[in-house]
């Protein structure tokens, strides 16, 4: 028989033939807790006390005021991560959502300046041709690299990635010179929105009004993606481009037209930020919601419904980084940076759901 | 001790399956037995619990007589265990040598290359193989490769050798070197396994079978006291027909005229060089030749997936040639893509997704913009009854069924008139029987001649000769991006047909 003197350790990684759901949620709630274990060294490391910090994140849930606060964030995080469920089904990965929505704020102040300068439009259809142009331009502007994969495989993290770059450019260009407020002192803002032309029409509170939005939004995209045609051509698409093309799925149409909804989405997004939470136009208006929409987009496993609470979550996250900066004086980045220690255990999750790791004590000679 | 490797009573379940269902299992010294069975009958997972890929469930495992725990490839070949897969494991870049060596332990930190080169020489000479150590795995031909996974084992000093359908990527030629070579060592006090589904190697090369159905073991017999249908019958659990008796059918009026049609392929060669070829309803028009004649880029062409640079494809007097492969589908072309899983099948869908993936645009179950899944679904019950799909449900991932089940699937999408309510008017069908057990080949076989009755017209591009003679109407030749000869089976003989195939003419092209 073998020698038991020694009896090695062995680690085996194997992939799984079938994952439950119970365990991709336990893994992504895992996640969510070992970042804030690892967020908490870090603040003990600079000086603070962890427990104080989690609780002041925690208070930003139980005060009623500053929830609405967080529905509010949760608006535009939550637009543009429905829009980039619809492109990351078609495996198009869009990391383009923070440029769409910039592009939506430009389009939708653009409607504002036209009828507040030469009045040409109706006020009762300033709001309506706000969500409209909004929608236009982000989706044109997703829509662009879509065309550009589809007919000659540029990759699209490249191009969604720097044409961020290019909208918000844009926007500061544009606020700084032509469309800066002339009675604005000089400031770098646009002209104060009027009030029709505001979300806040609904329910003269925006949080209500905008989630209204979202919560349609999550609907129409509930129904794109399950019952229709192109929800169908989506999927197969993401699955594997070979296949849709055998099943004589016109690929170009189908990433053209998916990439203009995710886009389009997205602008609404950026409408949000300028007509609902800022009322004007100003610069670098998103504190990167785009780029948390991507790491919402993928804790919801791409689900239109779990879309909602994830990113009123994150939404939360953002105020309380700006009381983290104001009451203790941690830099607004500690927030960003424990948004990013959730992604990376998302991405180690990820891992440790695909594979089994198992450690046996083999009785080997 | 004759005994080398003694399975008992080995379980193994995957969710959903029983892999392995309490197997006995023995191999002798210097004896080739081959382990025989229909896809999904559960040998490679036998052996890749042997070769410590898998723990099993339960069961035991001895090794020359002495109770052994496998956890780990490495732990095998420690043991003497080696594996060669049916999908090689080397590194390209590397040259043979390196492979060899690669993840040696006796090697040590400074390498004798002259001295291994040496030994590996002379190792592959006394199997009758001709290699350069220090050419690269790259410039191989998969004979070649075979020789270098085999080599790799064989210089560990492996005393068992599993081969997983070592043939499946030889040539006629290369099977007859490996075959010499697989002799040779159970002679020199080796035991093989040879893991197949193919019964004319089971009698060419081993001294004894198992076969095994459904993760059970039929039967383990001396080969020479057997025969093949014996053999076929434990294999699929039911007497199988070698031949099928055909009625012939009045082919009438044309399903297809291809007329000098010419195309590139991916490395933009000229692949078709002026295909005329024309496939009348209710035949069946077999295409046979050597593999990489233009096969795939004709079969290609006509279903839209390719340009063609000149030459006209007519169904009802429509030229279809760089036609979108959505308008072909519509005037009822039916195409069955080589290699189900690359372009045909995709694994993380459900079945019904599978199943409608072409006809879930058209009526009734779209009405342009929605998608009507309660018809789908009605539909789709209906289908999986007609073409025997064996799954747990409709939402079952494509990935869980067998080889055979996903080529009944792709039949039921494509035959079953999903789009328009209609048979095809022709059906393309690529290598549709390849890598499928003897069942899942027959069900092919009826399926494409019921449907020949029912009048559709079918291009069948085959490897297998015999299987083209045996349901074809018509049989056509491709050679170097033509068709060099067309004539109905029995009146050509093998010899002709082996001519025609290495490009010589003997029968005019119609």
């Amino acid at each position: 028989m073998a020698k038991t003197s020694r009896i090695p350790y062995n680690i085996k990684i194997q992939k799984r033939l079938y994952y439950s759901r119970k365990l991709s949620i336990l893994t992504t709630f895992s996640a969510i807790i070992i970042a804030f274990g690892v967020a908490g060294l870090f603040f003990t490391i600079i000086g603070l006390n962890p427990l104080e910090v989690y609780s002041y994140i925690g208070g930003v849930f139980a005060s009623p005021t500053l929830l609405l606060e967080s529905f509010k964030r949760a608006i535009p995080i939550g637009l543009a991560a429905l829009g980039l469920s619809i492109a990351f089904k078609m495996n198009f990965w869009n990391i383009g959502a923070e440029g769409q929505m910039y592009m939506g704020m430009l389009a939708s102040t653009g409607i504002v300046l036209l009828h507040v300068y030469y009045g040409l439009i109706p006020d009762y259809l300033v709001l309506s041709l706000m969500i409209l142009a909004a929608f236009l331009t982000g989706g044109l502007w997703c829509c662009l690299p879509a065309f550009l994969k589809a007919k000659m495989k540029v990759n699209e993290i490249l191009t969604t990635l720097m044409m961020n770059y290019v909208a918000m450019y844009l926007v500061d260009f544009l606020i700084y010179g032509p469309w800066r407020d002339p009675k604005g002192y000089g400031f770098p803002l646009s002209v104060p929105f009027p009030e029709y032309s505001k979300l806040t029409v609904m329910f003269g509170e925006f949080a209500y009004g905008g989630l209204l939005l979202l919560c349609l939004t999550a609907v129409i995209v509930f129904i794109i993606l399950r019952y229709t045609k192109l929800g169908f051509e989506l999927k197969i698409v993401g699955e594997n481009i070979e296949i849709a093309r055998n099943a004589g799925i016109n690929l170009s149409k189908v990433v053209t037209v998916g990439g203009f909804i995710a886009g389009g989405i997205a602008g609404i997004g950026g409408l949000t930020i300028v007509s609902g939470i800022i009322g004007r136009l100003r610069p670098r208006a998103s504190p990167g919601y785009g780029y948390t929409a991507i790491i919402v987009v993928l804790l919801s496993a791409l689900n239109p419904w779990l879309i909602i609470p994830v990113s009123i979550f994150f939404g939360g996250l953002f105020v309380a980084g700006d009381i983290l900066q104001a009451t203790l004086r941690i830099p607004g980045a500690a927030v960003e940076m424990y948004q990013a220690l959730i992604f990376l255990f998302i991405v180690i999750g990820e891992f440790m759901k695909r594979y089994k790791i198992t450690i046996t004590r083999g009785v080997v000679e | 001790m004759t005994e080398l490797v003694s399975l008992k009573g080995i379980v193994k379940h995957f969710p959903g399956v029983l892999a392995n269902d309490n197997v006995d299992f023995t191999l002798r010294r210097g004896e080739i037995h081959a382990l025989l069975g229909e896809n999904g009958a559960g040998k490679t997972t036998l052996m890749n619990i042997l070769y410590g890929l898998y723990r099993p469930d339960s069961g035991e495992i001895y090794i020359e007589g002495r109770r052994i725990e496998i956890s780990s490839p490495r732990d095998a070949i420690k043991l003497g265990v080696g594996m060669v897969h049916q999908n090689f494991k080397l590194i390209p870049s590397h040259t043979i040598l390196e492979n060899i060596i690669l993840g040696l332990k006796e090697v040590g930190f400074i390498i004798n290359y002259k001295k291994i080169s040496e030994e590996i020489r002379k190792l592959a000479e006394s199997y009758g193989w001709r290699i350069n150590p220090n050419a690269y795995v790259w410039q191989l031909t998969a004979g070649e490769k075979q020789q270098v996974e085999l080599l790799k084992l064989l210089y560990r000093d492996a005393r068992i050798l599993i081969l997983d359908e070592p043939t499946s990527v030889l040539t006629l030629q290369e099977c007859r070197i490996l075959f010499q070579a697989l002799k040779r060592m159970a002679r020199e006090g080796k035991g093989i396994i040879f893991i197949t589904h193919k019964l004319d190697e089971v009698f060419a090369i081993s001294d004894r079978v198992t076969v095994m159905r459904k993760g059970r073991v039929v039967i383990t017999k001396e080969t020479s006291k057997t025969d093949m249908s014996e053999l076929a019958q434990y294999m699929v659990g039911r007497p199988v027909l070698f031949s099928i008796q055909k009625e012939r059918t009045q082919p009438s009026g044309e399903a297809i005229i291809i007329k000098n049609l010419k195309a590139f392929n991916d490395k933009g060669v000229l692949a078709l060089k002026g295909v005329d070829l024309v496939v009348k309803k209710n035949e069946i028009v077999g295409v046979i030749g050597v593999t990489g004649n233009g096969q795939q880029e004709l079969v290609e062409v006509i279903a839209g997936l390719r340009k063609a640079a000149e030459g006209s494809i007519l169904i009802d007097g429509i030229n279809i040639a760089n036609s979108s492969p959505d308008r072909i589908i519509e005037l009822g072309v039916a195409y069955i893509p080589p290699e189900p899983l690359k372009y045909s099948i995709a694994p993380n869908l459900t079945i019904v997704d599978n199943l409608f993936m072409k006809a879930y645009r058209y009526k009734p179950y779209s009405n342009g913009i929605l998608i009507n899944w309660k018809k789908i679904y009605k539909k789709a019950d209906e289908l999986i009854k007609n073409f025997q799909i064996i799954s747990p449900s409709l939402s079952t991932k494509a990935k869980s069924l067998s080889g055979g089940n996903l080529q009944r699937l792709i039949l039921a999408r494509e035959l079953s008139g999903l789009i328009g309510d209609k048979i095809p008017k022709l059906i393309v069908a690529a290598y549709p029987t390849k890598g499928l057990d003897i069942g899942a080949t027959e069900f092919v076989h009826k399926t494409l001649i019921e449907y020949s009755r029912k009048g559709s017209g079918i291009l069948f591009i085959s490897e297998d000769i015999e299987e083209a003679l045996m349901i074809s109407d018509r049989v056509a030749v491709m050679h170097d991006g033509r068709i060099v000869g067309i004539f109905k089976p029995g009146e050509v003989d093998m010899e002709k047909i082996g001519l025609m195939m290495a490009g010589v003419q003997v029968v005019p092209a119609i």
